[in-house]
């Protein structure tokens, strides 16, 4: 087995970096790269993903520790670094940030900021001051990859972009399992696209561009000369081509939000893997944890959700789904007209004179909830840089959408970083004249178009051209197109910077995590035994002890006083154990008040807890006026 | 016999096993009319409620009676470490489990509803004790395989039975229900040791909200608004276990263990009691991994109470209504199933019962392209099940009028077995208050004496699912030659129940292999393969446009009472072996001899 290296990265990172971030201050973001090597080199593989966590944390275990989470398919570590002084209030009682990365297999790069996130908090404990108060106060769960087989893939043996685990899984329903998965043809090492001059086909050549292909519109006079097929042969001879490759499941469509029921890639059902089983079981039982962060192929942080609460729309590559869009029937093969049976007779219907309980799952972001997403992608982008993203991807059973939707805490998305080209005009004086004029054109581009431009401006070799082959059954075809990975992959010179920025920026979040605390207490003694006990709850974090859609969902416990004397002392006020369902931050506070009988001198201590905003104690000695 | 055609046309290997069995002598003389009635190999009671340990040693005992046809095994543990029993019959003779249709049988998911536990016992004794003795039931069991999960909740049924009955419904594993941070601490306490988690009600004279009824002093019965009762109702038996101030409020459990399942899972705040996650409860999990390494399950029974209903889905509107070939399989079960079982209904879940999501039977239904139904057992109808009783509950001066109907029923039928006299009793919170109320073993489950025949009737309507699952036949093979060494061969295949192969639902979802029609001979090639439009015409076949004549998909199945006629242009010569396969409907296979 061979695979093709990336190449001529490195020649050009200056270019490359620099545009990626381009309002970068930072002192070494244009020093030029010591050596040329092999980016593939910069990426860690399963082995050296964990030689160098078991390396950051050795040594480190006050404030670092290293723990699996449970086994993927074939075995490999679910590993989850939790960083955070362990000493003062155990970890699991502190706000925390959960950061998932990879959870489609070729979205590595999440893998590598968030390696280079966790290397950011430790090396900078003790001496930056925010890094130090975030893991005195908080802590962060980070589980860098969350699907290690798929993401063995890019280290070894063709390159195919795996996204999903390596479940095998009958894709087309055929009754058979990963028969029919891509090969290799021209022996490049990667798995391309093949085009086959047919009348029939849907596409034609960019005329643009002639290494892309469009849809062919019968309405502006245009006609299909193309079909396109991933690379490969019809393995099991059922007319389709790779229909049904090894794995999988996409571990970023299989959680509980928007879940694409009974699709290819989704798995049958929710939760179905390992892999997600061992996240979501660690989620549910660090109900602690006040954020999420998750790096794929979506986003809400470069684009925050519009006024409706409701994400921008996607903008997928186009090519990889023509491909696969000449498969789109074969989970269809077979279905015959069914005969009306003998004993068909009008069929019951669905008795409609109960009206059903209606409510149906929410799927924007609450109003109140807004604000603070929009907050934080100023902040996101103003840390990082990224501007704009040219490829997303809808989200349907993505986790950072469990996130908000079900587990009721703010939660974000982000590819990490992005194939931007410089604008056209950024060297050129007339940059500010002309970018009206660039962003018109930009519309007009496709996604893939883009990043072509994008790939070509920074010589970053991530397209095939396309060259003849003569295929066994196809007869003569052109094989070409995008290469795996490289798309949704930086040079590794990128994630260096972005990196520690990420780190920034987690660091950002956790200062704005709710923090509850007894604010003010006043014992007012009335003689007789009797107190009246004034108390005062504050919230001095940013965001609020639950998000409104927490409250809604029921997701997020309500926060609890708990005034800790025996019932029947309580002769007046609040409950003994009371609850607010959400107290918003920066400074807010809410009152609470009782009448108890006591002795003069006895101390009475008062709980509030807190499940995202921490927890607090006041010993209240019974004395007063 | 009724629903001899069953037998009468198949050619399958196992239909001809089980002829065989009948014809080799396993029927007894019992039959006949003059000898008194066959002893049974086990006694088992049917008019008692068993605890875990009681079911499982009947379980037990069963297998050993039977070995030949019962294994019993756990699909795994409850979180309470108890099993989830399961009994498989499979007559090995007629081939390995995997080959044949079986029905999946469950009970008791919630763990208050405890009488489906003895439906399932007694169909597997009845099926037992009948096999070779009665024609039908041999049948059954050498064509079918049967699952049997008695209780699928045995924490809960065990909590119901050891306990006072309160809180039973649930499963075991540990939910936060007052949001305190304690898990589980503070249920119902049977204070005054009766075995009843009582009401708690006191007298407060000229204050309260109720008063006892001049018809029955057993009854308290509101008072009319503006008026004033000598009673107040201070809700259940218990102490505030955690000096948090309330009573109750943090019992065992705390979910509904029947919302976890795959289709359609929503969140708590739209199904309340579903969990986190789907499959996230152990028995859940359990169970749903075996369902799905068992794709031979065609049908799907779970026995629930109460209200006499045989319930399919959707549970939720939003979900749309079934395929209409789906809807006229279920319809044919479900209103058979109405004329067996008097006092039920068969409804949809949502409509007439109420929303359920991430219901069993939905995930079996959509999930696993499995027909299903769940029984409510027991209505209070069949208390006074006479029309003439009925007419007297018309009458409010009647001992039986409905709101006296109980007490009634438990003074001259049940020799006041279920009714707790109020007592007194002191309060550490409330002071003096009285205690008393129902028992447990009162109104969702029958009375003891009516439960063998709740068993027998519901048996015989999941009986009557499990044979009307689908069944492939292949038959009248044609060779004609067209010239030289090619033949047009034609074969009828034939579903010969109900139920199709595979269902519209199960299609849409993908959730269930194709069928397959293979053809298989050494000297043989396909042409070309089409269904014949109409068998007494002359007409070309509608093309089976695949490209793999070996090996045809039929993704949506073959349905019920339905023949359809393949015709193969085939070259060659010798033997070609057709044969049609189906995951839940089993396999069926001809030989043309080309010549």
């Amino acid at each position: 087995m061979h695979y093709k290296k990336f190449v001529l990265l490195l020649l050009l990172f200056p270019v490359l970096i620099a545009q990626v971030v381009a309002a970068s201050t930072s002192a070494d973001w244009n020093a030029k790269p010591a050596a040329v090597a092999d980016p593939i080199d910069g990426y860690h593989n399963f082995a050296a993903l964990s030689a160098a966590l078991q390396r950051a944390v050795r040594g480190n275990s006050e404030i670092a520790r290293l723990s699996s989470l449970g086994n993927s398919l074939e075995g490999r570590e679910i590993w989850m670094v939790e960083v955070g002084n362990r000493a003062g209030v155990a970890t699991d009682s502190r706000p925390a940030l959960l950061i998932v990365a990879n959870l489609d297999g070729d979205q590595l790069v999440g893998s590598e900021i968030s390696l280079r996130i966790i290397d950011y908090l430790i090396a900078g404990y003790g001496s930056d001051e925010g890094i130090t108060k975030a893991l005195d106060n908080s802590v962060f769960y980070i589980i860098p990859r969350a699907n290690p087989d798929g993401a063995e893939r890019l280290f070894s043996g063709v390159q195919t972009g795996q996204t999903t685990n390596m479940r095998p899984m009958d894709d087309d329903n055929d009754g058979r399992t990963d028969e029919d998965g891509p090969e290799d043809l021209n022996g490049d090492g990667l798995i391309g696209i093949m085009r086959v001059a047919d009348a029939m086909g849907a596409y034609m050549v960019d005329p643009e561009e002639p290494r892309l292909m469009k849809a062919a519109d019968a309405a502006a006079g245009e006609s299909g000369t193309h079909v396109l097929y991933w690379e490969g042969i019809d393995s099991d001879g059922d007319g389709f081509y790779n229909e049904d490759p090894l794995g999988g499941v996409n571990l970023n469509r299989n959680f509980q939000h928007a879940y694409p029921y009974y699709q290819v890639g989704s798995g049958p059902h929710m939760i179905s893997e390992e892999e997600t089983r061992a996240i979501m079981d660690f989620a549910i039982a660090h109900r602690n944890i006040s954020a999420v962060l998750t790096f794929g192929p979506h986003d809400n942080l470069v684009n925050a959700p519009n006024n409706k609460g409701e994400l921008a729309a996607p903008k997928e590559l186009l090519l990889p789904g023509f491909a696969d869009a000449s498969n789109t029937d074969a989970r269809k093969t077979g279905t015959f007209a069914t005969p009306r049976p003998r004993f068909f007779r009008r069929a019951q219907q669905d008795r409609t004179g109960r009206p059903s309980s209606g409510r149906r799952p929410e799927t924007t972001v609450n109003k109140t909830d807004r604000e603070y997403f929009t907050r934080v992608s100023e902040e996101y982008k103003k840390v990082t840089g990224l501007e704009s993203l040219p490829a997303t991807e809808k989200p349907a059973g993505a986790l950072f959408e469990y996130g908000y939707y079900q587990f009721g805490v703010p939660s974000f998305s982000t590819p990490g970083w992005a194939p931007v080209s410089a604008p056209a005009a950024a060297d050129s004086a007339d940059a500010a004249k002309g970018s009206k004029r660039n962003d018109t054109a930009k519309k007009n581009e496709s996604v893939d178009g883009e990043i072509l431009k994008w790939m070509d401006a920074v010589g970053h070799d991530g397209f095939v051209e396309w060259s003849t082959y003569d295929h066994p059954t196809l007869g003569d075809v052109e094989i070409g197109g995008f290469v795996p990975y490289r798309a949704k992959n930086p040079p590794t010179a990128v994630i260096d910077s972005l990196g520690p920025r990420h780190g920034e920026f987690a660091v950002h979040l956790a200062s704005l995590f709710p923090s509850v605390r007894v604010a003010k207490v006043e014992v007012t003694d009335h003689g007789g035994g009797v107190f009246r006990i004034e108390v005062e709850v504050e919230n001095g974090g940013f965001f609020p002890t639950s998000t409104a859609h927490g409250v809604v969902s029921r997701s997020v416990k309500p926060t609890m006083v708990q005034l800790e004397v025996d019932p029947e002392a309580l002769l007046s006020g609040d409950a003994k154990t009371s609850f607010f369902p959400a107290l918003e931050g920066s400074g807010k506070r809410r009152a609470f008040e009782w009448i108890i009988s006591g002795n003069r001198g006895e101390t009475v201590t008062l709980r509030v807890v807190s499940q995202k905003g921490g927890r607090d104690t006041a010993d209240i000695v019974l004395r007063g006026e | 016999m009724r629903r001899a055609n069953c037998v009468a046309k198949k050619s399958v290997v196992l239909s001809l096993l089980a002829i065989s069995f009948a014809a080799g002598g396993l029927m007894q003389p019992a039959n006949g009319q003059s000898a008194s009635d066959a002893k049974f190999k086990v006694r088992l009671d049917f008019n008692r409620w068993h605890d875990y340990d009681e079911l499982k040693a009947d379980m037990l005992t069963l297998a050993e009676a039977y070995p030949k046809f019962l294994t019993y095994s756990s699909l795994g543990e409850s979180h309470g470490g108890r099993e989830i029993m399961l009994m498989t019959i499979n007559n090995p003779d007629t081939g390995p489990e995997l080959s044949k249709s079986a029905m999946y049988i469950e009970a008791n998911v919630h763990g208050n509803e405890i009488q489906g536990s003895e439906v399932s016992l007694y169909t597997i004794w009845y099926l037992m004790e009948h096999y070779g003795r009665n024609e039908m039931v041999t049948r059954l069991v050498d064509e079918r395989v049967f699952y049997i999960a008695p209780s699928v909740n045995p924490d809960g049924r065990q909590h119901f039975m050891a306990g006072t009955g309160s809180g039973a419904r649930t499963g075991h594993v540990p939910v936060d229900s007052d949001n305190d941070g304690l898990y589980d601490e503070d249920g119902p306490d049977d204070l005054n040791g009766n075995g009843v988690t009582d009401q708690i009600r006191k007298y407060v004279p000229g204050e309260g909200t109720h008063r006892i009824s001049h018809r029955d002093e057993r009854i308290l019965e509101p008072v009319p608004p503006g008026e004033k009762g000598d009673y107040v109702l201070l809700g259940y038996e218990g102490i505030d276990n955690d000096g948090d101030g309330r009573v109750n409020e943090d019992p065992v459990g705390g979910y509904d263990p029947n919302r976890n399942w795959g289709a359609d899972w929503q969140p708590n705040y739209i199904q309340g009691g579903s969990m986190d996650y789907p499959f996230q409860l152990p028995e859940a999990r359990a169970v749903n991994d075996f369902l799905m390494s068992h794709p031979n399950i065609a049908g799907v029974q779970s026995y629930h109470n109460t209200g006499g209903m045989i319930l399919r889905g959707p549970g939720a509107e939003w979900q749309g209504t079934y395929p209409p070939e789906d809807i006229a399989v279920y319809d044919v079960l479900g209103k058979t199933g109405e004329r067996m079982l008097p006092y039920y209904d068969y409804i949809v879940i949502w409509s007439g019962l109420y929303t359920v999501h991430g219901g069993f039977i939905d995930w079996t239904n959509d999930g696993l392209g499995m027909i299903s139904f769940s029984n409510e057992l027991w209505n209070g109808g069949q208390y006074f099940n006479s029309p003439k009783l009925k007419e007297q509950q018309q009458d409010s001066e009647n001992e039986i009028e409905p709101r006296r109907a109980s007490y009634f029923f438990d003074d001259y039928l049940e020799f006041g077995e279920q009714f707790v006299e109020w007592e007194a009793f002191d309060h550490p919170d409330y002071g003096p208050v009285e205690l008393g109320g129902w028992k447990k073993t009162r109104g969702r489950v029958p009375p003891r004496f009516m439960n063998e025949e709740l068993s027998h009737r519901n048996m015989a309507f999941t009986l009557y699912q499990a044979d009307e699952m689908p069944m492939m036949n292949a038959d009248n093979v044609s060779v004609e030659k067209v010239n030289g060494d090619v033949y047009r061969v034609r074969v009828d295949f034939e579903n010969t129940r109900v139920a199709p192969t595979i269902t519209a639902r199960a299609a849409e979802n993908n959730v269930v292999d194709p069928d397959l029609i293979t053809v298989s001979g050494r000297n043989v090639e396909v042409i070309s393969a089409g269904w014949v439009r109409d068998r007494y015409k002359t007409s070309a076949t509608a093309m089976i446009d695949q490209h793999d004549l070996n090996r045809i998909m039929v993704r949506n199945g073959h349905p019920g009472h339905t023949t359809r006629t393949i015709e193969y242009l085939l070259r060659g010569r010798g033997d070609a072996t057709i044969a049609y396969s189906s995951q839940k409907g089993g396999t069926a296979e001809v030989t043309a001899s080309l010549r």
